[in-house]
């Protein structure tokens, strides 16, 4: 690890507890919002910018998440806490074989694959009564009302774990299975004639960007203290997502902190302006095209050039 | 140890290998040529297995690995320099010849920096270490190539012409390279250029419409009159 990611790691933990208790709940809630869209939009930008693996169902990920987490909290006395770390497990595990079917589609036909998939899941969720149906869960750790404030828990660990999972991916990609992942994207069939297991390869990023982004659904959903399906498995999540990597630039792993921040701050001002929501959509839809038309590979490896630095890949 | 029995694989109605035996020893500098189309890209795909053969047996030192996928044949021990160059255009030529080191020859990681150098030195690409390979010009491609084949540490490795567009000093950096690589393992190297394989390969096996026509001491099967029908006067025309 390089001094700076340290350096980075270190200056999070202070800044963890500084946002957990030095920031009025509102602010909280928002950059909670944030965040969570952060660390799904890397997780989504690892599968599909690295890995080439396109799919249009990270949604089925939120919903698994937020699921998962109610479902376990409520049935049993384990802290809610310890659910949230033990329900990125539980979804990584469950999508490697989903994984092992979802890959004998390709390109175009994974992408709404898994689209479907994730509509499926929707749909049964809504017809499964103890998962609430259409009316949803509440969250009641054991069957007793939430306690305290679970923004400043989620809050200060999306703060860490959004500065943890930048400086981790950069050491991902230092090692050897990184430098898998980095020739995967250049070129799979050389990757592959080069000695890598690219089946296994993209067994293990789907898993681990399943559970990644599962994991941003829960702490998302656990300061919501509620969650249904037509919310949590919504195609928003995974448009605001394609959004954020997409205009920051996808295949960087500074593009969706851009993206991101451009996506929320647009947002709140135009709120503030007494917009709608439609409204807000529609000018994130031009942003995205105009961007897309002049600037195809997004705003930071396009900010890169002008300060012409050599490399992309950071 | 390599031994390979009645390789076959059709496209269609073309029979682009057909019945192909090949045996190679430790040592062994095998030349293969045959005219455009003869089947000779064809076989080496077949050997380093991203084509599964319609017909035929592959056993590597005791081991058949006919049906071992891509990735697991380099593992064990056959990499091919492809006859268009497939690098990583993003990544540094030191990172391209680090990914088989790795992957290929599954050295750990310090050793494996250390080889990817040193094949790149012995490629004459060591001044360009540190650039990205999208940048390389046809030739530097074609050398890091053979780089990436080579760092891969094969027992057999396999070379779909690498010289093809080299000047004659160039072809001979090749051939020390393969000289030098040869001990221990054995090479199999497809050229249409007489020098690049005369000198190297004592042994040449001709191809021509798929099958393996002829394979034996490079100056006999040279001389030989089939090869002078079917073959030297293209093989001829190109090397002048
Ligand atoms: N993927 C493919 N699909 C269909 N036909 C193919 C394919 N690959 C090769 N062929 C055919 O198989 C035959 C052998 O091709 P191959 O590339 O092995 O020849 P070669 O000896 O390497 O020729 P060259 O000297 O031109 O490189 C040719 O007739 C070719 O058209
Ligand atoms: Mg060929």
């Amino acid at each position: 690890m390089r001094r700076f990611e340290l350096a980075a790691l270190c200056l999070a933990v202070p800044a963890a507890f500084a946002a957990a208790w030095g920031i009025d709940p509102g602010l909280q809630f928002l950059l909670v919002e944030a965040l969570v869209l952060f660390l799904m939009a890397q997780m989504w930008n690892l599968a599909a910018g690295y890995a080439g693996q396109v799919s249009f169902g990270q949604q089925l990920f939120v919903g698994a998440g937020a699921y998962a987490l109610f479902a376990i909290a409520n049935a049993t006395a384990v802290p809610v806490w310890v659910v949230l770390a033990v329900v990125p497990v539980l979804v990584g595990l469950a999508a490697i074989p989903l994984g092992m079917v979802m890959f004998h589609l390709k390109h175009a036909y994974f992408a709404i694959g898994m689209w479907v998939v994730a509509e499926i899941a929707q749909q049964l969720v809504l017809i499964t009564p103890w998962l609430g149906g259409t009316g949803g869960l509440t969250l009641r750790p054991n069957g007793e009302p939430m306690q305290g404030f679970p923004e400043q828990l989620v809050l200060g660990l999306a703060l860490f774990g959004s500065v943890a999972l930048v400086v981790g991916l950069r050491v991902f990609l230092r090692t050897p299975m990184g430098l898998a992942t980095l020739a995967m994207r250049d070129n799979p069939a050389a990757a592959e004639g080069a000695g890598v297991d690219i089946r296994r390869l993209h067994l293990i990023l789907f898993a681990l960007t399943a559970a990644g982004t599962a994991l941003a659904g829960a702490m998302y959903y656990t300061t919501t203290l509620y969650t249904s399906p037509l919310d949590a498995f919504q195609v928003n999540w995974i448009v605001a997502t394609m959004f954020i990597v997409v205009i920051g630039g996808i295949g960087t792993l500074t593009g969706p902190a851009i993206g991101t921040v451009l996506m929320i701050t647009l947002r709140e001002v135009m709120t503030a302006y007494g917009f709608s929501g439609d409204q807000y959509w529609i000018v994130m839809g031009l942003i995205s095209i105009v961007t897309l038309l002049f600037l195809p590979r997004g705003l930071w490896p396009a900010l890169q050039a002008v300060l012409s630095r050599p490399r992309a890949t950071t | 140890m390599l031994v390979a029995r009645g390789l076959t694989r059709r496209f269609g109605m073309i029979t682009a290998v057909d019945a192909v035996d090949l045996d190679l020893a430790p040592g062994d500098a095998v030349g293969l040529i045959g005219p455009n189309g003869a089947g000779k890209s064809t076989l080496l795909s077949l050997l380093a297995g991203d084509a599964p053969p319609d017909a035929g047996s592959f056993v590597l030192d005791g081991r058949s690995i006919a049906h071992l996928p891509l990735h697991a044949r380099v593992r064990a021990g056959i990499a091919r320099a492809a006859q268009i160059p497939q690098t990583f255009a993003r990544l540094t030529l030191r990172e391209n010849a680090l990914l088989p080191a790795q992957h290929g020859a599954r050295l750990p990681a310090r050793a494996a920096q250390l080889w990817a150098d040193e094949v790149l030195a012995l490629c004459g690409l060591a001044d360009k270490a540190g650039s990205m390979a999208g940048a390389l010009g046809l030739l530097d491609r074609k050398r890091l190539e053979l780089a990436k084949a080579v760092a891969a540490r094969p027992r057999v490795l396999l070379l779909d012409e690498v010289a093809a567009g080299l000047t004659e000093p160039e072809i001979a950096t090749i051939k020390a390279l393969v000289d030098k690589l040869r001990d221990g393992r054995a090479v199999v190297w497809v050229e249409h250029i007489p020098f690049a394989l005369r000198g190297t390969c004592a042994r040449l096996v001709v191809m021509d419409k798929g099958a393996k026509l002829l394979d034996g001491p490079f100056d006999e099967v040279w001389s030989h009159p089939d090869l002078q029908r079917i073959y030297m006067g293209v093989a001829d025309g190109r090397a002048a």
